[in-house]
C-alpha cells in the first residue's frame, strides 16, 4: 500500500510542528463542564432583546450556542475594570466579544488563531495606512475600507463608548480593547454562528474578493468552485465533523484546503500555516512558519536566515519571544497536499503544484525582481521623489504586483485559467511593457536605457523586444507561421529575418511599411532598433517621443 | 374638641394675631411657590457661568427641542414636584452655590469637565431614590408607544423594579459612563485631548 506508506510518512513528518498548531481532527469539541455556562441574568437579556432587537435574538435562538444552554451573558459579560466595560440593565457587559473571550470555551481554537496571518492583519499593513488611508484618500476610508477587512485597532473613548472611527468593526485582524487579536465574527457571523456558513466560500468573499485578491471570483471560476455550486447539496455542511473525503467528497472549499481536517490532517484555525508561498508580496517568497514558546507565530522568507530554537526574536509588534519549532516552506506544501490527495493521486498532486509554483517564479523572475530593481534605482538616481504615489509609476508598479501580479499567482494557486492568465499575467505583462517600462524611461529620461537594461538583460524572457521584425498575424499584419497557419509551433522564433507576409491583402489596405507590430511597443521613428537587449519605448503613449526629448 | 376651643377665649388681640398669621403664611407660601418657581427657570440656573456648560448640551438635545413642543426646563427634571419637596431640593441646591463660590474653578470649562462625572454620579442617584418621578411628570407609563413596534411591549413587560433612570442615561448632557465601570484615567486622558492640555494637567487641576 504505497499511498498509504506515503501518507503515513508525511504524518510523521509532519508531525510536532502540526500536532503542537492543531487540535484533534475536527474543529475541537469544547470538553468544559455545562456549569460554566447558562448566565442567571441571561434570560432577562433574552426577554427584553426578542422585543428590542428580534432578528438578533431569534438568530441565537437558533444557534447551537442556545441549544447548549450558553447565553449573552456567557459571551458579553465583562469585569468593570476592562477598558470597554459598561453598565447595560444592570449588568457589567462589553459589546464586543473579543477572541479572548470566546476562549474561555474554545480555547484550541483561540490558540490556533493568534498568531495567524489572519490575527496580524492590521499589523501586515500597518506601514500602507499614512500612504493610502491618509495621503491618497482620508481618514474615512480606513474606517469603511482598510480595517473592515484588516481589523481596526479599537479605541474606547474616556467616556466609556466605542470610538465610531473604529467601531463597528469585524475585520479579521481587529485589535481590541483586552489586547487580543483577531474578529471570530468575522467568519463566524453572528449570532447564530453556524458552522455550515463558516464552511461556505461566501464565508471569506467580504475580504478575498476584488482587484487585488479575488480569491472568492477564482473559487468560483474553478474546477473546485464549478462542483461546489453544482453539488453543494452533497457537502454535508451541516455535519458535526467535517473530513474531506470522509464526510463530503463532492468539492473542496476555501475551509477545506486552509483550514479543514482531511485524512489525517488535522484542522486548524491558522488559516495560513498550509501555505508554502507569500503571494502578496513585491516579490512572492516561501515562507518559513516560526512557532514561539509564548504560543505566538511568525513567517519568515526563506531567503532570510533560519531562527534556531531556543533562539530569541522580535515579534512583528516589536516585543521578543524565544523559538520554539520552525515549520520549512516544504513542510507546509506537504501538509497542504495532504488535503489534495483525498481525492487526487500523488503526480496528479505534485503536477499541479509544479504548474502552480512555475507560475509563481515565471511571475518573480520576468517582472517582480526587475520591477522591483528599477524602481529602486529610480529612487536611488533622484528620478522619483521618495513620497509614495506622487508619481504615475508609482500606481502603475503597485498595481503591477498588487493587483494584477496578486491574481495571477492566486489563479495559478486555486486552478483558474482565467485569473492566470487574462485577469493575472497577461494584465501583467500589458502593464509591464505597456506602462510600467515607457513611464520608467519618461522618470529617468538618458538614464533609463542603461537602468532598463541592467534589470532586463539577465532574464532571457525580455529577449524577444529585439526582434521587432518577427511577425504574428495575431494582430492583423503578417504571418508568423506561413500559409498553413499553426502547424509550425511557437518554437519557432528565428525569424527576425522572415519578411512579414500579409495573409490576406485585401483585410489590409494600407499595411504599415516600417515598424513591425509583433512588439507592443514599437519604436519611434529615428531611433535605430535594437539599442539594447531591450527595444524602446512605445510610440502611441507619445512618452517615448518625450522621453527622447528629456534624453 | 368644642369645650377645648371654647376654653380659648377669642380675644382682639389673639384675631389680630389669627389674621396677621394667617396672611403672612400665605404671603410665605406664596413667595416659596414664586421662588421654587423662579429658582427653577432655565434662565436662573445658566447665571452661573458654570452651568452654561451643561445648558451647551442641553440644547442639543430632544427634552430641549421635541417634535411635540414640550420643553423640559432644568426645573421640570431636577426639582421635585410640590413645595415642599421643591424647596427641598432647593437647599439642598445650596451647596452647589456654596461650591461655585468657594469651591473649584467650575466656570474653568476643564475643571467643569473633570469635575462633570461626580455631578452625573450624584444625579442619578437623586433620579433613583426619586424613583424618576420627576420624568413621569411628563412620561406616562400607559402612554409610552415608540416607534418600534416593541417599545410599548418592552415598558410594560421589562421593567419590573426598575425606574426611568435605570435605562434611560445620557439623554441630555455629555454622555458619563456608569459609576462601576467608570475609568478616572480614561476621562482625564479624554479631556487633555480634548482641550489640547499635557498629559498629567487633569490630575493637577483636579488636585487644587
Amino acid at each position: 500500500m504505497p499511498k498509504v506508506s506515503w501518507q503515513q510518512r508525511k504524518v510523521i513528518v509532519l508531525g510536532l510542528a502540526l500536532m503542537s498548531l492543531a487540535g484533534p481532527l475536527t474543529a475541537a469539541k469544547v470538553t468544559l463542564d455545562p456549569s460554566n455556562w447558562g448566565h442567571a441574568a441571561g434570560e432577562g437579556c433574552v426577554n427584553c432583546h426578542t422585543k428590542s432587537s428580534a432578528g438578533l435574538a431569534q438568530e441565537w435562538r437558533e444557534s447551537a450556542h442556545a441549544k447548549a444552554g450558553v447565553n449573552c451573558m456567557d459571551c458579553h459579560q465583562a469585569q468593570a475594570a476592562e477598558p470597554d466595560a459598561i453598565k447595560h440593565e444592570g449588568e457589567i457587559i462589553a459589546t464586543i466579544v473579543s477572541p479572548k473571550d470566546c476562549a474561555r470555551c474554545h480555547e484550541t481554537e483561540f490558540k490556533e488563531q493568534q498568531g495567524s496571518v489572519h490575527a496580524e492583519a492590521y499589523s501586515l499593513i500597518k506601514e500602507r495606512i499614512p500612504a493610502m488611508a491618509a495621503n491618497l484618500t482620508g481618514p474615512a476610508v480606513q474606517a469603511a475600507g482598510c480595517d473592515q477587512c484588516h481589523g481596526s485597532r479599537v479605541k474606547v473613548k474616556g467616556d466609556g463608548t466605542l470610538d465610531p472611527e473604529t467601531w463597528p468593526n469585524s475585520g479579521i485582524g481587529r485589535i481590541n480593547p483586552d489586547g487580543s487579536k483577531g474578529s471570530c465574527s468575522s467568519c463566524h457571523g453572528r449570532h447564530l454562528f453556524s458552522k455550515a456558513q463558516a464552511r461556505e466560500p461566501e464565508a471569506c468573499a467580504r475580504c478575498h474578493s476584488g482587484p487585488d485578491s479575488p480569491d472568492a471570483e477564482i473559487f468560483a471560476a474553478s474546477k473546485h468552485g464549478m462542483l461546489f455550486s453544482s453539488q453543494r447539496q452533497r457537502m454535508n455542511l451541516d455535519a458535526p465533523q467535517w473530513v474531506a473525503g470522509k464526510d463530503y467528497t463532492a468539492a473542496p472549499t476555501c475551509a477545506t484546503c486552509h483550514m479543514g481536517a482531511a485524512g489525517k490532517l488535522p484542522s486548524t484555525h491558522d488559516v495560513g500555516m498550509r501555505n508554502a508561498w507569500a503571494l502578496n508580496s513585491p516579490v512572492s517568497q516561501r515562507q518559513y512558519l516560526v512557532l514561539l514558546e509564548d504560543g505566538g507565530k511568525l513567517e519568515i522568507p526563506a531567503g532570510d536566515p533560519v531562527p534556531k530554537r531556543g533562539e530569541e526574536i522580535t515579534k512583528l509588534d516589536g516585543s521578543p519571544a524565544k523559538v520554539k519549532s520552525v515549520v520549512t516552506p516544504e513542510r507546509r506544501r506537504e501538509a497542504m497536499s495532504l488535503v489534495c490527495l483525498e481525492c487526487h493521486s500523488k503526480p496528479f498532486t505534485q503536477g499541479f503544484m509544479r504548474q502552480f509554483d512555475n507560475l509563481v517564479e515565471l511571475f518573480d523572475t520576468k517582472f517582480a525582481v526587475p520591477a522591483k530593481g528599477i524602481m529602486a534605482d529610480l529612487y536611488a538616481g533622484g528620478y522619483l521623489t521618495p513620497l509614495p504615489f506622487d508619481e504615475p509609476i508609482e500606481f502603475t508598479y503597485w498595481e503591477l504586483w498588487h493587483d494584477e501580479g496578486a491574481r495571477a499567482r492566486h489563479g495559478a494557486s486555486m486552478a483558474s485559467p482565467n485569473h492566470a492568465w487574462w485577469e493575472g499575467m497577461y494584465l501583467v505583462s500589458r502593464n509591464f511593457y505597456g506602462k510600467f517600462l515607457p513611464e520608467a524611461r519618461q522618470a529617468a529620461g538618458a538614464a533609463a536605457q542603461a537602468i532598463l537594461d541592467r534589470h532586463l538583460t539577465p532574464d532571457a524572457g525580455h529577449e524577444w523586444l529585439s526582434h521587432p521584425g518577427q511577425t504574428n498575424p495575431i494582430l492583423g499584419f503578417g504571418g508568423a507561421y506561413g500559409p498553413e497557419e499553426g502547424q509550425s509551433g511557437p518554437q519557432d522564433q528565428d525569424r527576425e529575418a522572415v519578411t512579414p507576409a500579409v495573409e490576406n491583402p485585401a483585410a489590409n489596405p494600407t499595411p504599415a511599411p516600417a515598424p513591425a507590430p509583433s512588439a507592443p511597443s514599437s519604436q519611434p521613428p529615428g531611433e535605430p532598433p535594437g539599442t539594447g537587449p531591450v527595444a524602446a519605448p512605445p510610440a502611441e503613449t507619445g512618452l517615448g517621443t518625450e522621453a527622447e526629448r528629456d534624453g | 374638641m368644642a369645650n377645648l376651643l371654647s376654653a380659648i377665649p377669642i380675644t382682639r388681640p389673639i384675631l389680630i394675631a389669627l389674621v396677621i398669621g394667617g396672611l403672612g403664611g400665605m404671603a410665605f407660601m406664596t413667595f416659596l411657590i414664586e421662588f421654587d418657581h423662579y429658582t427653577s427657570t432655565n434662565a436662573f440656573c445658566t447665571s452661573c457661568h458654570s452651568m452654561t456648560y451643561m445648558e451647551d448640551e442641553y440644547r442639543k438635545s430632544v427634552h430641549y427641542n421635541p417634535v411635540s413642543g414640550v420643553r423640559a426646563e432644568c426645573g421640570d427634571c431636577h426639582v421635585s414636584e410640590g413645595v415642599f419637596a421643591a424647596t427641598w431640593d432647593h437647599i439642598k441646591g445650596g451647596k452647589d452655590l456654596w461650591k461655585q463660590l468657594f469651591g473649584a474653578d467650575y466656570d474653568d470649562p476643564v475643571v467643569n469637565a473633570l469635575h462633570l462625572p461626580d455631578a452625573a454620579f450624584a444625579t442619578r442617584q437623586w433620579f433613583r431614590d426619586t424613583g424618576s418621578a420627576t420624568c413621569q411628570r411628563c412620561h406616562v407609563m400607559e402612554a409610552i408607544q415608540g416607534k418600534r413596534a416593541d417599545t410599548a411591549a418592552i415598558h410594560r413587560e421589562e421593567t419590573a423594579g426598575k425606574s426611568c433612570i435605570d435605562c434611560h442615561q445620557n439623554l441630555v448632557h455629555r454622555p458619563v459612563p456608569s459609576e462601576e465601570t467608570f475609568k478616572r484615567e480614561a476621562w482625564n486622558q479624554m479631556i487633555e485631548e480634548e482641550f489640547g492640555l499635557e498629559p498629567g494637567t487633569a490630575e493637577k487641576l483636579l488636585a487644587r
